[in-house]
């Protein structure tokens, strides 16, 4: 374990260092992406005020604000380019420059995001929550705020970053196939922003949907977090829940090494 | 020590017919069709060989180097690298092997130069005095002193190749790999590189495979060359036996001043053999006779030259290496 420790934590040195490097790049992602969640912000408030009561399907609106900040901030932690970056690895041939070295495939990409993103999450996560809360606390007039439902959510966004990496490992191998994975990974993308509650909460479905959704690995993604977050899942549900997520994580975790052993067979290196 | 037999391995490949009506058939039903890159592979290289890798382009050299680097897994056939395979054992075998692709890098692209050794030298698990002796003998060997700082993005061409060559030899490797390691590079690096080479191969006992299609890389380091053409290995041999087997082409130089000696030198009637033993080219008064030794020996010619015309100057030359290579590219090996 030490060893693996060893072995793997220059990968995460080397993806800050790398996402240091194009800082301007760096701080126009975080901004795009911040003004796009108030995008969404502004077109619910909108739906909120042409509405008839109170709640709209149970949320009230300084809840759907919760929601929707705490999605964004959700899906940008446990986002991941891998997917894109095998694709791209097979598309161009690089791969072969990972596969002279004596480490895991998997491992050094998960590595170097992890690099990549503990930058990015330093940066966002504390001044997003507490500007939240305070707006939150504000609107609402008391105080609503959890320790204990913030630490539940952040090691629940662990396990979701372990899902979605993993998923994207397996699709990324889709490129062994296809070759170039621009396409697919857009519509990947966009299913997956559905599903997993992103673009409209899952409780708003048809009541026999959003079971099934809630079953299928996507809802782990961004879903669960927030309504752990948001103190909706409690005792027993929120254990279920969280297991639910080991479930996913183990099984992908699984499938990303089967379709390796698979794939790399049939690799064939392109460009020389 | 490295073993091949039969190795062999196949792509398949989708072909399109030309155009756009072509790209849109080949959108709906793509054609397959199989594509044989290596056939039927065998050679042995023992302990602290340097084995020159030739064949012209689309040969499937590189296919046969990315087998012995466990990048590819052979459709049939074995390797065995240290009494291990490759595509078997890919995590502990890498640990043993060097490899240079010379049209890629192994470098971390936005990092600075000395990052990526600090990378490697955790990977390999070379411990802190080995890497500092490591470093100091490649920084000697490669001078990589005055670029070690800067980012890997910004190296030049030579610098960049001279990066990934230490890269490679960090961790001592038993065998390097080195796939056109002298591509695109001046004369100065192209020396500098080989003379490291060559003093890697001899201070450690090194095996090297090396692919190249600049033929002085070969003369001046292969102690052994095999040759493949179309995925088919056509020769096996040292740089002295490919001259002695394919080389008895000798080029005779004069000067004359006789006013026409292609017309009085009938080298084809005098001595009955056909056009492909010799051809003879005139420019000006220099006069180019290029023959096969082993259908007319030296001396004949040269006593028939010389009494037939009037000479000035002469000379008689070896083919080179690159002359041999580039008949046998030219006309396959029978």
């Amino acid at each position: 374990m030490k060893r693996i420790f060893k072995i793997y934590t220059p990968f995460i040195n080397a993806g800050m260092q790398e996402t240091a490097t194009y800082r301007v790049n760096w701080v126009f992602y975080i901004l795009g992406s911040v003004l796009g969640c108030f995008v969404s912000y502004f077109i619910w408030h909108a739906v909120f005020l042409s509405g008839s009561g109170e709640t709209m399907n149970g949320f009230s609106l300084p809840q759907m604000i919760v929601y929707i900040f705490l999605i964004f901030l959700t899906s940008t932690m446990i986002g991941s380019d891998a997917a894109w970056a095998v694709g791209e690895e097979v598309r161009d041939g690089s791969i072969a420059m990972r596969l002279i070295k004596p480490v895991s495939y998997n491992a050094t990409f998960l590595f170097q995001e992890l690099g990549n993103k503990l930058l990015t999450e330093m940066f966002l996560v504390v001044p997003l929550i507490a500007g939240l809360e305070i707006v939150r606390t504000v609107i609402v007039g008391r105080v609503e705020f959890s320790v204990v439902n913030l630490l539940i959510y952040l090691c629940s966004c662990v396990l979701a970053y372990l899902i979605n990496f993993f998923f994207n490992i397996c699709f990324g191998f889709l490129a062994f196939v296809i070759k170039y994975l621009w396409g697919a990974n857009m519509m990947k993308n966009c299913i997956v922003g559905f599903l997993s509650g992103a673009i409209i909460p899952l409780s708003f479905l048809p009541e026999t949907l959003g079971r099934i959704f809630m079953l299928l690995p996507f809802a782990s993604l961004n879903y669960t977090p927030v309504m752990i977050y948001m103190g909706v899942y409690q005792g027993t549900e929120l254990l279920y829940y969280i297991g639910l997520q080991v479930f996913w994580a183990l099984f992908f975790f699984g499938l990303s090494k089967l379709l390796w052993v698979v794939s790399v067979r049939r690799l064939s290196v392109q460009g020389g | 020590m490295i073993q091949v037999e039969n190795l062999r391995k196949e792509f398949k490949k989708t072909v399109k017919e030309p155009g756009l009506k072509g790209s849109f058939k080949s959108l709906f039903r793509p054609k397959t069709e199989r594509v044989v890159a290596v056939d039927d592979i065998s050679f042995e290289v023992p302990k602290g060989e340097i084995l020159g890798f030739i064949g012209p382009n689309g040969a499937g050299k590189s296919t046969v180097i990315k087998m012995l680097t466990g990048i590819l897994t052979p459709t049939s056939g074995r390797c065995t690298i240290n009494g291990k395979n490759p595509t078997v054992s890919r995590k502990s075998y890498v640990k043993e092997i060097g490899v240079v692709f010379g049209q890629r890098t192994q470098l971390w692209w936005d990092l600075p130069l000395r990052e990526t050794y600090g990378v490697l030298k955790e990977i390999y698990e070379v411990d802190d005095k080995s890497y500092k002796e490591r470093m100091a003998f490649l920084n000697e060997t490669l001078d990589l002193e005055s670029f070690i700082s800067s980012p890997v993005r910004t190296l030049s061409l030579g610098q960049r190749m001279r990066a990934d060559i230490a890269a490679s030899l960090l961790h001592s490797p038993k065998v390097l790999f080195l796939d056109e390691p002298t591509i695109g590079l001046d004369v100065v690096v192209k020396d500098n590189i080989r003379r490291a080479i060559e003093q890697i191969n001899r201070q450690e006992q090194t095996t090297v495979i090396l692919t190249t299609h600049d033929l002085a890389d070969i003369e001046l380091l292969a102690d052994r060359i095999v040759m493949i053409d179309k995925g088919r290995n056509v020769f096996d041999g040292s740089v002295g036996e490919l001259k002695t087997r394919y080389g008895q082409i000798r080029e005779l130089n004069f000067v004359t001043d006789s006013p026409d000696p292609k017309a009085a030198l009938d080298y084809l009637r005098h001595f009955s053999i056909g056009e492909e033993d010799v051809s003879v080219k005139c420019e000006g008064s220099a006069v180019k006779v290029r023959f096969n030794s082993s259908a007319v020996p030296v001396s004949d010619i040269l006593a028939y030259t010389l009494e037939t015309v009037h000479v000035n100057d002469i000379s008689v030359k070896d083919a080179d290496i690159e002359e041999i290579i580039r008949r046998l590219y030219k006309q396959g090996v029978e």
